[in-house]
């Protein structure tokens, strides 16, 4: 503390040097190593050290408040988007009283086809049985369908993408130094033996879409200089 | 020689796929090269590097690692799981998943009978190598990261596994974790950055080397565990490391992503043997991109990488000097046509791996221009990849055929082009590896599985399955790779690569005869349209001619084998890969490589062996009378440059299409930003 109050003491004492050159003299000497430190009560410093232990928890408190809103914000978003991929209610209850219906006549339809069916063999039973116990969202859509499994591709392919994200992160990602191929080959025209001009330059069909896009920007820039005018 | 008229075609926007892993089989002499697409290529290191060849590739396989097992090829992807190839019929023979995520690498212990393969999950699995088949066996301890790279102890004992910041040495019986080695991050800003270990390799004197994402080479004690020595390469990743493994491991390679190969070998400094370390000896700088796959053969350093270049390069203290043996290669474009030429039509096919394009050539009055080139439509492939196509010379059918499947297209042309599929083909045509349509475009023929070809009959309403030609039963030989047909529709031509050439006469539907076999393969033959002689031009750039009729060589080809062909000629390094000839002019072959294309005079002189090969320009020079006395059978021509292919179309003009390398460069991925002085 005291070292700290005699960094300031001296910092001041320069730029009042500046100020009055006259005084500098007398407040040089004022803050010279031989001289005592100046008093302070420990009052004085107990204040501010309380100041600065209340400013610290201040703060964390306000950036806890702020993440807090920022949590509570992201949840409503999230459940706003869920409420949106959701049909509407009524359409819902419609579907699920629909279903319901169909499962009582497939059981119905079931029972009815188990009865004459006992006699059939151990193996045809079971299968009975197992059609019975279908599960509360399954629906017998009448006609003729065939299933067939998509293909698997959406785990694999999931790690795979990883995976390469990984290499292309590792060899092209932030970090590596990499530059065109336009710059490559035109500094072996520059370093070559037969000096010549960049390769971006000299081909025509070369950066086509960057071009275009610097011509529209071009014209953009030239209407918004010409529109105060007129 | 005379005037074309050239069509020069440069929108043909074939782009290579980068390499992603090599291995190369010493026994049989064959490099397997992987690419980012999918395929894979073995290339004849025997016979002058033909890429001999190709498996089509597929949607989603992306191989990371390659093995060969004996004869078998073994390949690992991020798909999660394992194929073996069937080399004979050109297609994966099956795939085993390994329920481990994403496969970074796999590798074969050096009794070829364990698999070990390091996984997304941290897990590096064991697979029993049974004869038709693989089998898992177990697991090693799980790790908490990723397994990059792993190697086998030459005794198959011990694998050491590379991961994330750290490579850890298994003992193979157990699967426990005996030794970890901390690998150092990189100094300066990346601290932060977790470094790779992309490559590591286990010498039988248990000295582990490792390449890693910081750009240092390392070599390790694997019996203590410490470092012995630290090698900072470059400030890029160093991405592929192979030991000479079937020598005596004194010679280790180190790819990295600025295109350098780096060279370390185990030598002494002193005269005597004793004080042996490893010494960075070498460095070539043959690429621009990174290099990510590397082979180690008995002689030269195999590399390939993002630039889609494969570069072999002798070692000169293994090979004489200044001979052909220590040139270096650089193999760019496929060593077969991806080009078809409808010569009544004037239509040319671009082959895709996952699409075909058709398009029309544009007609000109002098020096106008009436018509441009105009796209006609495209193909578009699914999953599997195109291994072959073919059009018809009048343009009006097309074919196609992936591993699974052949299609078949029927294109009319009246005021609007109508395309129609042909949908009941006959299911003998089911894998096919060449295709082939017969002159008058009545028959398709197709190169099937037991070394047969399928002759079919297409036609307005259908295509009917007609006979399947065979040499002789129940004899099982290699697939053909060339297919060709005589313009009178008597004789067809096969070649196989197991350098045989087989010739069927179609009115009887039987095996005419065989070529003589040459030690070479051949890399396209041809039927002469006026004399049915057949050419054939062979991966070591030999030329010869057949009479179909007299079942014997001609005189012309027993006279240039008697004469040698020049060694300039011989010295090219890209094979040819067309043969067509000229209809107004009967003693004319065309034939082309990759640099040049070159018309063969059957009526002039072959050159004298201290003449002068390219002697187009000097004869420009001379008056008319001066030059029947210099002239030669030769004619070659190196205006177009990066050809993929050169036909004459019937109205005697010349279609020359062009794929310059610059535009193939310019298309890449980003290359590394290197500060060079003075720019």
């Amino acid at each position: 503390m005291a070292k700290k109050q005699r960094g300031k003491a001296s910092s001041s004492s320069k730029t009042a040097g500046i100020e009055k050159p006259a005084e500098s003299f007398t407040l040089s000497l004022e803050s010279s190593d031989d001289e005592a430190p100046e008093e302070v009560t420990f009052e004085d410093s107990k204040a501010a050290a309380l100041r600065s232990m209340k400013q610290a928890l201040d703060t964390a408190r306000r950036e806890k408040q702020l993440l807090k809103e920022k949590r509570r914000k992201r949840q409503e978003l999230f459940q706003e988007q869920k409420k949106r991929k959701l049909l509407s209610a009524d359409v819902l209850e419609e579907i699920d009283s629909a279903s319901s219906k169909k499962q009582k006549q497939s059981e119905d339809e079931g029972e009815q086809e188990e009865k004459p069916e006992k006699e059939g063999g151990d193996g045809k039973k079971k299968k009975k049985k197992k059609r019975s116990g279908k599960l509360a969202n399954a629906r017998n859509l009448k006609g003729k369908y065939t299933v067939t499994t998509v293909k698997e591709r959406t785990l694999a392919s999931f790690q795979q993408q990883v995976a390469e994200e990984f290499i292309r992160s590792r060899l092209y990602g932030p970090g590596t130094c990499r530059t065109t191929n336009n710059e490559m080959l035109s500094l072996q025209n520059k370093k070559g033996w037969n000096k010549s001009a960049a390769v971006q330059f000299v081909k025509k069909d070369w950066a086509s879409k960057e071009k275009a896009k610097a011509e529209k920007l071009k014209k953009r820039w030239l209407h918004k200089q010409q529109l105060p005018s007129c | 020689m005379g005037e074309f008229k050239v069509h020069r075609v440069r929108f043909f926007d074939y782009m290579p796929s980068a390499i992603r892993t090599m291995a190369f089989n010493s026994q049989t002499e064959r490099l397997a090269v992987a690419r980012a697409d999918g395929a894979v290529e073995i290339f004849n290191f025997n016979d002058n590097f033909f890429q001999e060849k190709v498996i089509p590739g597929q949607d989603g396989r992306a191989t990371e690692a390659l093995c060969w097992v004996g004869h078998r090829l073994f390949s690992a992807g991020l798909n999660g799981e394992i194929t073996e190839y069937d080399l004979e019929n050109l297609r994966p023979q099956y795939t085993v998943d390994a329920y481990g995520g994403p496969i970074w690498t796999i590798s074969s212990n050096s009794q070829g009978t364990q698999l070990a393969v390091g996984c997304e999950d941290g897990t590096v699995k064991i697979f029993a190598i049974l004869e038709e088949r693989i089998q898992f066996q177990r697991n090693l301890n799980r790790h908490k990261g990723r397994i990059i790279s792993l190697c086998w102890h030459p005794s198959s004992a011990q694998i050491a596994a590379g991961m994330t910041d750290m490579i850890k040495i298994f003992d193979a019986e157990t699967g426990h974790a005996t030794r970890r080695l901390l690998v150092d991050r990189a100094m300066g800003a990346s601290k932060n950055k977790e470094v790779v270990v992309w490559s590591v390799g286990y010498l039988s004197d248990h000295t582990i080397i490792s390449g890693d994402s910081a750009g240092k080479v390392q070599i390790w004690n694997g019996l203590t565990g410490t470092l012995v020595r630290t090698y900072l390469v470059t400030k890029w990743d160093v991405l592929s490391l192979v030991i000479n493994a079937s020598q005596d491991e004194s010679s280790v390679i180190a790819g990295t992503s600025e295109g350098t190969v780096i060279q370390f070998q185990f030598i002494s400094s002193t005269v005597d043997q004793h004080d042996k370390e490893w010494v960075r000896t070498r460095t070539f700088r043959n690429h621009s991109h990174d290099v990510s796959a590397l082979a180690h053969t008995d002689t030269a350093v195999v590399s390939g990488g993002m630039d889609t270049q494969l570069v072999v390069r002798p070692l000169l203290d293994k090979v004489e000097k200044n001979t052909q043996e220590s040139a270096l290669r650089k193999i760019a474009f496929p060593h077969r046509s991806l080009v078809g030429c409808a010569k009544k039509a004037g239509l040319l096919l671009f082959q895709f791996p996952d699409r075909l394009e058709l398009w029309k050539l544009g007609e000109s009055e002098g020096h106008v221009c009436l018509m441009y080139p105009y796209f006609v439509c495209r193909f578009l492939q699914g999953e599997d990849h195109i291994c072959c196509s073919a059009l018809s010379a009048c343009g009006g059918w097309l074919a196609y055929s992936t591993v699974s499947s052949v299609r078949l297209y029927r294109i009319q042309y009246n005021n609007t082009i109508s395309i129609n599929k042909v949908s009941k083909l006959p299911k003998e045509l089911r894998s096919v590896h060449q295709l082939c349509f017969s002159s008058d475009s009545s028959k398709l023929f197709a190169s099937s599985c037991q070394s047969s070809v399928i002759v079919v009959a297409v036609s307005q309403q259908e295509c009917r399955y007609l006979h399947t030609l065979k040499h002789k039963t129940g004899e099982w030989k290699a697939r053909m790779h060339l297919l060709c047909a005589s313009d009178d529709g008597k004789w067809l031509a096969t070649a196989n690569t197991d350098c045989e050439i087989h010739i069927y006469n179609l009115h009887k539907m039987k095996l005419h005869c065989m070529v003589p076999v040459y030690n070479s393969c051949p890399t396209t033959i041809a039927i002469h349209p006026v004399t049915n002689n057949l050419i054939s031009v062979h991966a070591d750039q030999q030329i010869f001619e057949f009479s179909l009729v007299q079942k014997e060589y001609t005189q012309w080809s027993r006279r240039l084998q008697a004469q040698g062909l020049l060694s300039l000629w011989l010295e090219r390094d890209t094979p040819i890969t067309h043969i067509t000839f000229n209809p107004k002019n009967p003693d004319h072959i065309i034939l082309h490589d990759t640099y040049m294309f070159c018309i063969i005079d059957q009526s002039l002189p072959f050159p004298e062996l201290n003449a002068v090969l390219w002697n187009q320009m000097t004869l420009k020079s001379l008056p008319v009378s001066q030059r029947i006395g210099q002239s030669h059978a030769f004619k070659i021509c190196k205006s177009f440059q990066h050809l993929m292919c050169v036909s004459l179309l019937e109205d005697l003009s010349l279609v020359v299409v062009e794929r310059p390398l610059l535009d193939i460069m310019s298309q890449l991925p980003a290359p590394v930003r290197q500060k060079k002085f003075a720019t």
